[in-house]
């Protein structure tokens, strides 16, 4: 049998064990390069010719770029959106189809759907019913006599992210949803039926009692919901490319218009440092909160 | 669950898992049989037909090789785009990679990556056999980089039973143009069609109306970065030429909704006449209405002005670093001869840059594809082939601007050019 | 019968209705793409988009499936998916359980950088991940593929797993602990198992992301036999003409192994249902 002392060593050594190799994957695929980014944003490579250490002429520049402001504001619209209407669609969503609901499986899949469509095809599809001239919200807006409300929902500068986001929306709810599924597999049934023999009704039961429940998994939501809003890149580029000239852009489609397209891999990567910066400034409110909650237990 | 399922299932996953591994672990098929030669060639010639050419001359040159064996990728043109200069880092890089002709072509050729075909362009006289246009196209201080294999030509395409309906003729002049613009547009069609959403369609009516006014060298010195984007000449196109159209809606509305394909829709259904468009549309368009397609030469605004016509070309180079220089010549060789050439002209309708191709193999329309650009004083590659990849991008930009508010030419053309100086160091 | 049951008031009905609606509503871009898949070029182009097809063609599905080669991509989506989806799991799996249950110098550090790396815009590793595999010699390879997405999950998986291993109680733990159980023992015979739920789901949502993901076959690979299913699809996508209908069919085509493994999942939310309450 194993000493105490032998013991405790080996249980202090395990964590470390368990986290030693996972950890250095991570830093060789994910830190590594990710300090190597922060390094070329103050360079002007362009993915070919020297590097030159140009310091913080990038980020000089990025800041005198109207297209840099327009992506910006883009992203905090969509982060908005996102933390707000998916999260109350899906946990909705959740809560009726987690009850014995006819058909609850295929509704679960049907909104489930939209993950599962390559964007590709998404963006194609929601362009075309997007069309001022043929396209079905159109085309059903007049047939029920609201064409006054027919718009370039792709074409007008002022609507395109609105648009583009509408359809991460609509792609989201089924994420959210089937999150909210999980957690709800969690949520222990005695407690809302001991409140409801409470006398608590629908609504005190789900807000004192199912919900707090849910907390954390809420809290998972959020934080996708917002790493999702600031990632958004692919129906941007897939219907619109951040276009017209520049008004549905966001910062990971300028970032990479700009790396890839303009080949001005230095730009480009200081625009990811920025946005790895408004990321870092979120997940410290989160992480505040956590280690908070987390030392009062 | 019981301890037994749970490791039921972490076999079975392990199981999969090693599957994949095994599976995944496989590197790509570069290793043939030992006697074969491998020869990497990554195209962007993903369109449907044209990739079937593609491979076409792919097959050709294998059968005549026989101890060559060709791995040959098509990737998407955007992606083929954006990873090219990850392609012309690796190492090795591929042994052939298809591009364009022009600035695109010459910045590769400054930073050294491209080889130095010249010897290919003596062996086989191309020189002699190619138009010393085409040959102009390739060279970069009297060295040869790049093969042409094929081009194609723009014009105005338009749709022939609305022009009978109207009773018009194709116009010549500007003066006819508008004529007939107005015409269409006052039975209610619009008179042009354009998808402007991935922006490059309004790069084309720039590269016309500024050659038109202005002739094609100072277009191309724009596009060099050495003249103003606000130079009065440039803001005569704009404000005295393109405003007054967009001004009278001879454009469809809503023009960014569509991408140029879907915009062939309204050509289609009758709601557009005419279309500047590139060779390319023949592809695009449906089948039984083939007859009812036709082109003119984008009218002359200025007769004292010498013509210039785009007339992209594509073709092949090898980077600097491979593997296979020989064979990689071998296989450039090939595909700029009138064999390999035929394959397109045949396959596609594209235009070959050998004179040694068969003219009775053209189609009429070919014919008059061709004669059209051999009219031309001055050939220009397109606006993003022109120009650096930045400055095609702000650009671009400033013309979908344009387009949305053609009052504001003056001030978006002075943004554009505080961003050419930038952009070409001209501060 | 259940209907019966279900429909007691008229809360219910409305409830029902009210979701039957959105789901319809939810399905027109679905429905869009499945009429599309069966139409052919030249009628999308001359009738519309939206029209009632005047031919309806199957020979999409073939075209897609073996001139664009979504056979092989498809394959090729399994071999980079399963592998990446089992190191994941398995490797956040165990830093989660280190990070949620020991109290150890750096637990804070560790959790931090997984977290941060989370939230990280993949764009920004690009460039670098290309040129480290490139000098690792794996560039071109599936294996490249496969240690990338599975490094680049850790961190979203490693967040999940270790607030839901949170959320374990303690007692059993402590109660193997005390058993003289190893802590691996402890790590696989009760906590895995009781982590499965949030592992199923989280399975499903990485066999999406990796299964369908494009930017990095792209970067990281430059052979098109090799690619997984959406840059193959994006191959689709010509220079000059979209081939629609083809390109639908084949997205379709490449749906179905997405769809059937969350239809699996499902049933295995409902055994994690019955495991989270046998405590």
């Amino acid at each position: 049998m194993l000493t105490t002392s032998r013991r405790k060593t080996i249980y202090r050594l395990t964590p470390y064990l368990f986290v030693a190799f996972p950890l250095l994957i991570y830093l060789i695929w994910v830190i590594g390069p990710m300090l190597y980014t922060f390094y070329l944003s103050l360079t002007d490579w362009d993915g070919i010719s020297d590097m030159n250490f140009i310091r913080l002429d990038n980020y000089r520049r990025l800041f005198r770029d109207r297209i840099f402001f327009t992506a910006f504001f883009n992203n905090i619209k969509w982060i908005v959106s996102f933390i707000t209407v998916p999260i109350v669609c899906g946990l909705v969503l959740a809560m009726i189809l987690n009850r014995s609901v006819p058909g609850a499986k295929v509704f679960k899949a049907i909104f489930f759907f939209p993950m599962v469509l390559s964007f590709v095809v998404m963006g194609l599809i929601w362009s075309w019913m997007y069309q001022p001239d043929n396209g079905i919200i159109n085309s059903v807006l007049r047939l029920i006599g609201l064409g006054v409300l027919a718009q370039g929902w792709l074409s007008e500068p002022d609507l395109v992210i609105w648009s583009i986001i509408f359809v991460g929306i609509w792609r989201q709810v089924g994420y959210v949803m089937l999150l909210y599924l999980a957690g709800l597999q969690s949520v222990n049934t005695d407690l809302v039926d001991a409140s409801k023999v409470d006398g608590a009704n629908g609504w005190q039961s789900f807000g004192h009692v199912i919900f707090p429940q849910l907390a954390p998994i809420t809290v998972v939501v959020v934080v996708i919901s917002i790493i999702d809003s600031l990632r958004a890149f692919d129906l941007v580029y897939v219907m619109t490319r951040g276009g017209p000239f520049n008004s549905s852009q966001v910062l990971a489609s300028f970032m990479y218009n700009e790396a890839f397209w303009n080949y001005r891999m230095g730009y480009g990567a200081s625009i990811s440092v920025i946005l790895f910066m408004i990321s870092l400034l979120f997940i410290f409110m989160y992480l505040i909160r956590i280690f908070r909650t987390e030392s009062r237990a | 669950m019981t301890g037994k399922k749970i490791w039921g299932m972490t076999i079975a996953i392990i199981v999969l898992f090693a599957l994949g591994v095994y599976a995944g672990g496989q590197k790509a098929p570069a290793e043939g049989p030992a006697e074969k030669q491998i020869l990497i060639y990554n195209s962007n010639w993903s369109d449907a037909k044209y990739r079937i050419a593609d491979e076409t001359v792919v097959e050709m040159f294998q059968a005549e090789n026989p101890n060559v064996k060709v791995i040959h990728s098509i990737i998407a043109d955007e992606d083929f785009k954006a990873a090219i200069r990850a392609y012309l880092q690796a190492s090795p890089p591929p042994d052939v990679l298809t591009w364009y002709a022009g600035n695109r072509m010459r910045f590769f050729v400054s930073k050294n990556l491209i080889l130095d075909i010249s010897d290919v362009f003596e062996q086989e006289g191309w020189k002699d056999d190619m138009p010393p246009g085409f040959v102009a196209l390739s060279t970069l201080d009297e060295k040869q980089y790049f093969v042409p294999t094929n081009w194609y030509w723009w014009a105005v395409y338009y749709k022939k039973s609305i022009f009978q309906k109207l009773g018009l003729e194709p116009p010549k002049t500007w003066d006819e143009f508008m004529e007939v613009c107005a015409t269409i547009k006052g039975d209610g069609i619009s008179p042009l069609t354009i998808g402007t959403k991935w922006r490059w369609t309004t790069g084309a009516w720039m590269d016309y109306l500024n050659m038109r006014v202005n002739g094609p060298e100072f277009h191309i010195s724009l596009c060099d970065g050495e003249e103003s984007y606000a130079d009065t000449q440039v803001k005569k196109v704009f404000n005295d030429v393109w405003a007054p159209m967009l001004e009278k809606e001879y454009f469809i509305p809503d023009a960014p909704a569509y991408t140029w394909q879907e915009a062939i829709n309204l050509m289609v259904t009758g709601k557009a006449a005419m279309y500047l468009m590139g060779q390319f549309l023949e592809t695009a368009w449906p089948e039984e209405m083939k007859d009812d397609l036709d082109f003119f030469q984008f009218p002359i605004i200025d007769p004292s002005v010498p013509i210039g016509e785009d007339a992209p070309t594509d073709g092949l180079f090898v980077p600097a670093g491979t593997a296979n220089p020989e064979l990689a010549k071998k296989f450039l060789a090939f595909s700029g001869s009138v064999k390999g050439q035929e394959v397109w002209v045949k396959q596609l309708g594209r235009m070959a840059t050998h004179k040694g191709v068969d003219s009775s193999l053209y189609t009429p329309e070919q014919r008059k594809g061709n004669e059209l650009i051999n009219k031309a004083d001055f050939i220009a590659q397109f606006y993003d082939r022109d120009t650096t990849p930045p400055m095609a991008d702000k650009g671009m930009d400033a013309f979908m601007e344009f387009w949305a508010n053609p009052d504001d030419a003056n001030e978006i053309l002075g943004r554009l050019d505080e961003q050419r100086k930038d952009l070409f160091d001209k501060n | 019968m259940v209907k019966s049951r279900y429909f007691r008031s008229p809360a219910r009905v409305i409830l029902f209705a009210i979701i039957f609606f959105f789901a319809l509503i939810w399905l027109v871009p679905v429905l869009a793409s499945l009429v599309t898949s069966i139409r052919t070029y030249d009628d999308l182009l001359i009738n519309g988009f939206f029209a009632v097809p005047r031919k309806i063609v199957f020979t999409n599905f073939k075209e897609a499936w073996i001139l664009g080669k979504i056979n092989i991509y498809l394959v090729n989506s399994f071999r980079i998916t399963m592998p990446a989806l089992v190191l994941m799991l398995f490797f956040s799996s165990l830093t989660a359980y280190a990070l949620a249950r020991f109290e150890f110098k750096g637990n804070r550090l560790i959790y931090l950088i997984y977290v941060g790396g989370m939230l990280l815009p993949f764009q920004v590793l690009l460039l670098p991940v290309f040129r480290l595999n490139g000098a690792l010699g794996i560039y071109n390879t599936h294996i490249g593929l496969i240690a990338f997405h599975t490094a680049f999950q850790l961190g979203f998986c490693t967040f999940v797993l270790r607030n839901y291993m949170l959320t374990v109680p303690s007692g059993i733990l402590e109660a193997a602990r005390i058993d003289g159980c190893s802590e691996f023992r402890i790590y696989g015979q009760i906590m895995l198992p009781l982590t499965l739920p949030a592992m199923a789901a989280l399975g499903t949502l990485e066999f999406t992301w990796i299964f369908n993901d494009y930017l990095w076959a792209i970067v990281l690979l430059r052979t098109s036999e090799l690619f997984p299913v959406n840059a193959g699809l994006a191959v689709l996508q010509g220079q000059w003409r979209m081939d629609w209908s083809v390109i639908v069919a084949g997205a379709l085509l490449a749906a179905i192994p997405t769809i059937l493994v969350f239809i699996f999942l499902q049933r295995y939310f409902i055994e994690g249902l019955t495991l989270g309450s046998n405590k």
